[in-house]
């Protein structure tokens, strides 16, 4: 075969995050002549799972408030039990999305046929956290479940007949949201708090609002009734699109590691040269030649070798733009917390759960209040990223000065409201604390024969926009695509053999 | 009536061992009793099925190749991810590629499920001068025996590692189905579930078919097959 650095290469990428391994699948009928490569010794970059070895490893070259520039301030803590978790039976994610089913994301992995290497789970209930308080009967805190459809609201048994009727001409708004007479009602107040909306037009008490703002997901808990309306509209429509009682799916391994994984093999399969724990040490841009008109980029890569390429897209990127933290707090439970993975209706076991701690609830006995939401994401053992009879706990909220402290109290909270009469109560073995920084929008910025894609949205679901800096990468690398070729973007037929025939012939 | 139906189950195979020692040769051969001289490295194939009938039960491989990811130590987890069976090659006229072997079948103690079935397999059997299978043209190239790793060799590491252990040759096709039929035999049935997919079968028992959401059809949901295309 013909050596690396004799190779005239069509593109370069470095680092195999999403948005590049989404660009390695784009590509990998192309017949480009591609490099993939990525410094790491793993795939999936800041979507990447790790073992507890390899979480180690990587904590430890991030514990500085600086960290990578991505991730920084990690600390792993391992309670009394620690010890006989096996490193290999976990695999945590660094920064879990979940995927709504209206993603375009699915729709890409399906028209390109690399959903067939993945397994998809269901995300099930959305419950929001209830302190103990005095004025209640309950000592314990507990967690009520939000209803998401019709049907579900009319099921609930907690909601007030009244307080039903406001809920229900919302969830009927929302859906239509976008066409008039709907618009002429939010447009005026786009701009305002969601919750004041709804208190507003709706009448929805306190309790309502922190149901609808926790579907949105946002991160400050103040979003504006603009974006607000937009994240309802794809929580309510994503709604039993692949199946009853749920909205977003989960892959199942690790989520867009996973996916992200499946799309460098994919580009593998296309000819594509994968290689890993090799980053790029130099770049240069070289005269024009007749094989390359516009100059060939003389790329030094980290192990010293040098090749030529046309094109170079890389990740990490870092735009000149505020950035936001987001704490996370990843726990390995030692019990499965099986009544949060509980089916609502006929559909899929769910394997993910979400929990939100509305901003402004008390925490704890000496009862300090929450300045953000904090959502904790629950993985059971079906995700494969821990062993059966445990589960992994991912809470997040924006970093603020006490925001360790206050994620280790929502987890103690949290586990109380989830102690079985007559069984031990829940506790966490194992935690690893870690920083991550980013920004709201994705972007990408091609720079002549060069592009950056930014990291990842800080998003608790998976942002549809992080799919656009992907094609224009693409269209950076194929510059002189037909009309034809750019509508077939992302479609593919099956691979040779890749089983569409006879489904068991007897 | 008729008798009832064998029952079937889908099995992922994995290939691993150095470059251009026959790894998809040797499926080709199995797949499509093919043979192609100077195969380029592998492009194309996302993986291939094919079924190995045996007299209690029908196999069918999904046979994946490594797509090249190996050359660099780059395969991804989730090319070994609930393999039950892998194909570890080496090329009996190169020693390098038994010590690769012997690498390959430690990762996959280490990354792989715990019950998988694992053979090892030296190709280019042809090229060995004393070969039954070799040789109806003896192709001018230089005629001799060109093995460099002993049968014995090879057959103890294989017993130590408690690895099935066959010499093949996919040129002529010698011992290719006996390989996939040793494995398709040695996988316990208990490990084995009529369940499509990747990933079906390695991971214990509650019904994964039943927590699959499916995307690829209409949405029959508990549809065990949704494969419509």
């Amino acid at each position: 075969m013909e050596s690396l650095s004799d190779t005239k290469w069509d593109v370069v990428i470095s680092g195999t995050g999403l948005q590049q391994s989404l660009l390695a699948l784009a590509l990998s009928r192309s017949g480009k002549n591609i490099l993939h490569v990525d410094p790491n010794e793993y795939y999936g970059e800041a979507e990447a799972v790790l073992s507890l070895q390899e979480v180690d490893e990587w904590a430890a070259r991030r514990k500085s408030g600086d960290g990578d520039g991505v991730f920084a301030s990690a600390k792993v803590t391992r309670s009394e039990g620690a010890e006989s978790l096996s490193p290999r039976g976990y695999s945590l994610a660094l920064a879990p999305q979940l995927i709504h089913t209206r993603s375009e994301l699915l729709a890409k992995l399906v028209s390109s046929k690399a959903f067939r290497q993945l397994e998809f789970l269901a995300v099930g209930s959305f419950y929001v956290f209830q302190p103990s308080s005095a004025a209640s009967s309950s000592s314990t805190p507990s967690l009520s479940r939000i209803p998401s459809t019709r049907e579900d609201v009319f099921a609930n048994t907690i909601i007030s007949v009244k307080a039903k009727r406001g809920l229900m001409k919302f969830l009927k708004f929302v859906l239509d949201y976008t066409s008039e007479p709907q618009t002429d009602v939010w447009k005026p107040h786009a701009g305002d708090s969601l919750a004041s909306f709804l208190a507003a037009e709706f009448k929805l008490d306190a309790d309502l609002q922190a149901y609808v703002v926790t579907l949105t997901l946002s991160l400050d808990g103040n979003i504006t009734t603009e974006a607000g309306l937009a994240a309802i509209h794809r929580h309510i429509t994503s709604m039993g699109v692949f199946g009853p009682g749920f909205a977003a799916v989960y892959p199942k391994w690790g989520g867009l590691s996973e996916i992200a994984q499946v799309g460098c093999r994919a580009g593998a399969v296309g000819g594509a040269v994968y290689m890993l724990g090799v980053g790029i040490k130099d770049v240069q841009k070289a005269s024009s030649t007749a094989e390359m008109p516009e100059g060939a980029l003389d790329i030094v890569l980290s192990n010293d070798m040098p090749v030529k390429s046309r094109t170079l897209v890389k990740g990490l990127g870092q735009p000149a733009r505020e950035s936001r933290r987001l704490s996370r707090l990843t726990a390995i439970v030692n019990s499965d917390l099986a009544s949060l993975f509980e089916a609502v209706s006929e559909g899929p076991t769910p394997a993910v759960a979400v929990v939100a701690i509305p901003a402004g609830t008390r925490l704890g006995e000496d009862g300090v209040s929450t300045e953000y939401p904090i959502y904790a994401m629950a993985h059971s053992s079906d995700t494969g990223e821990c062993p059966r009879g445990q589960c992994v706990l991912y809470l997040s909220a924006l970093a603020s000065p006490n925001a360790q402290a206050l994620l280790e109290k929502a987890l103690s909270s949290l586990l109380a409201s989830l102690v079985v009469e007559g069984q031990e109560s829940p506790k966490s073995l194992y935690q690893l604390y870690y920083e991550q920084i980013g920004y709201d929008t994705p972007s990408v910025d091609v720079d002549g024969q060069s592009a950056v894609f930014s990291s990842l949205p800080l998003d608790l679901a998976f942002n549809d926009s992080v799919l656009d800096p992907v094609r224009k990468a693409w269209e950076l690398v194929m510059p002189d695509v037909t009309d034809e070729e750019a509508a077939e973007y992302m479609i593919f037929t099956d691979r040779e053999g890749a089983d569409a025939e006879d489904e068991l012939d007897n | 009536m008729a008798e009832a139906p064998k029952p079937s189950s889908s099995v992922k195979l994995v290939l691993l061992g150095e470059a251009a020692v026959g790894k998809s040769s040797l499926v080709l051969r199995f797949v499509n009793n093919d043979f192609q001289e100077n195969k380029e490295p592998t492009i194309g194939a996302a993986f291939l099925t094919q079924k190995c009938n045996l007299p209690t039960r029908t196999i069918k491989f999904e046979i994946w190749d490594t797509a090249g990811q190996e050359r660099f130590a780059s395969l991804a987890p989730m090319y070994y991810r609930n393999a039950q069976a892998a194909l570890v090659v080496y090329d009996i006229t190169k020693p390098t590629s038994l010590v690769k072997a012997r690498h390959w079948v430690a990762e996959l103690q280490r990354q792989a499920s715990p019950g998988i079935v694992i053979a090892l397999v030296g190709n280019k059997l042809d090229l060995a001068g004393e070969s039954q299978g070799a040789s109806e043209d003896a192709d001018g190239e230089d005629g001799g025996d060109a093995r460099k790793v002993s049968t014995e060799e090879a057959q103890s590491y294989a017993d130590e590692e408690s690895l099935l252990f066959f010499e093949t040759s996919a040129k002529t096709g010698h011992n290719v189905t006996e390989v996939f039929t040793a494995i398709a035999n040695a996988i316990p049935e208990t490990s084995l579930k009529s369940a499509r997919g990747p990933g079906a079968a390695g991971n214990a028992n509650r019904a994964a078919d039943e927590q699959r959401v499916n995307l690829s059809g209409p949405r029959d949901a508990g549809a065990k097959d949704g494969c419509a295309c």
